[in-house]
């Protein structure tokens, strides 16, 4: 019965959010919100209403059916500096963990704009992804929970009117 | 503004929609559920055990889905699009 | 009574918004799926949803801003929904037997063409800027994406679209 117990518990804390937020504090000071907690339960409802006849719905209910959660705060500001540095280092710290990678990222003063992709690896099988993006006045972090395939990922581009990468 | 920017503006001027277009939007505020058989559909909703709440919550769902698809989607295709541009430039 | 008031009120309110913003609503919407009679439905779809939602604005700013918003909204929404994607694609946009110039009523109908086949968030962008003349910020505001996307989309758009005017031999006497 323990060992059932364990291992029910054990699935539970591996399917939820990777990594802590930590972002609430800057929720009252956003003039917009996005926080968006999709549990495998719900990802499963959403699959259910996906039109497989939509050509994005149908890219998108393939993507989900390898997800066991997507965690997403994102967030707006009327002015600059409403966040700091500290606020994604600490996530960055908890990124350090051995089973997390940066896969690609970048940063341009001049835009003052940074995204970071991190990818988390067990057993040589990706089974997480982080996003990290800030720019002046906004700050988005998201963690996708469960085997994604890049090819997928990279099939988000041209859709959502995302204009799709010339291939070379 | 340079000349492509004038043109745009002029190219994308505001256009009127048919000129019945108020007339057909009254139209359709009169055929939309009167109230007595909104009630009635709610009361069947209640008895029927929440099949209709259901699918709300599943339309929610994927509403959710799809807004964290695309503001994901949007990060990634920032980062490639990055990625592309410096490999292009050197 | 003040139910009746309130509701004569909210009746002119509603015909009051549609008369000073339907045109805003339907030319969004149109421009952004090149299709008069989809648009005409969305634009519809969009005074209902307004209808329904009477109660919740503050102010004639807040209901602008509010249709705008509905209206790209529905707009991407529709164009999600048709089974092809744009009613042109760029590529294949034929060479004018006679070359617009700057000034040149053909040059808007091959420009809204050129719009019309955008990916979809750059094609929005484009029309709230020139259509609707808001700055980068108000655009982001409405879209829900950060302002530095918006600049970028704008640079992109632009460039691509004086590069396929210029391969047409459309330019700046």
């Amino acid at each position: 019965m323990k060992p059932a117990f364990l291992a029910c518990a054990l699935a539970g804390v591996l399917f939820a959010q990777q990594f802590k937020f930590n972002l609430d504090h800057l929720a009252p000071k956003a003039s917009e919100k996005v926080d968006l907690s999709l549990t495998a339960n719900l990802l499963q409802l959403a699959a259910n209403f996906l039109d497989t006849n939509d050509a994005d719905e149908a890219k998108v209910k393939k993507l989900v059916a390898g997800l066991q959660g997507i965690y997403i705060k994102s967030f707006e500001f009327k002015k600059e500096g409403q966040y700091t540095k500290a606020d994604l280092d600490q996530i960055r710290n908890q990124l350090k963990a051995p089973e997390w990678q940066r896969m690609m990222g970048f940063e341009s003063s001049e835009d003052r704009e940074s995204v970071e992709i991190w990818v988390r690896n067990e057993n040589n099988k990706m089974t997480g992804l982080a996003i990290l993006a800030s720019e002046a006045t906004s700050l988005t972090v998201a963690n996708i929970v469960g085997s994604i395939e890049l090819s997928d990922l990279s099939e988000l581009g041209g859709h959502f009117g995302i204009p799709k990468l010339k291939k070379k | 503004m340079d000349w492509l920017e004038q043109e745009l503006k002029q190219a994308l001027a505001r256009k009127e929609p048919a000129a019945d277009f108020d007339a057909r939007v009254r139209r359709r505020l009169v055929r939309t559920t009167p109230r007595w058989l909104a009630a009635a559909a709610a009361l069947v909703v209640i008895a029927g055990g929440g099949a209709l709440y259901r699918r709300h919550q599943g339309e929610q769902a994927k509403e959710q889905v799809m807004q964290a698809m695309r503001l994901a989607g949007s990060k990634l295709n920032r980062v490639q699009a990055h990625v592309q541009a410096m490999g292009e430039r050197q | 009574m003040i139910e009746i008031q309130s509701a004569a009120r909210q009746a002119c309110d509603f015909g009051e918004l549609m008369r000073e913003h339907r045109s805003m609503v339907f030319s969004v919407v149109y421009h952004f799926l090149h299709d008069r009679d989809l648009a005409e439905e969305i634009a519809q779809d969009v005074f209902l949803s307004l209808h329904r939602n009477l109660g919740e604005l503050e102010s004639p700013a807040h209901a602008a801003h509010w249709l705008r918003r509905v209206a790209v909204q529905r707009s991407i929404d529709a164009a999600r929904r048709r089974q092809r994607r744009p009613m042109v694609a760029l590529e294949s946009l034929p060479e004018p037997s006679v070359r617009p110039s700057p000034g040149d009523p053909l040059l808007g109908e091959m420009l809204r063409k050129l719009i019309a086949s955008l990916p979809e968030t750059q094609r929005m962008v484009v029309i709230l800027r020139y259509q609707e003349d808001l700055d980068p910020s108000e655009i982001a505001g409405i879209m829900g994406i950060p302002v530095g996307t918006v600049k970028s989309h704008l640079q992109r758009s632009l460039a691509l679209l004086r590069e396929k005017l210029e391969r047409r031999g459309v330019g700046e006497r």
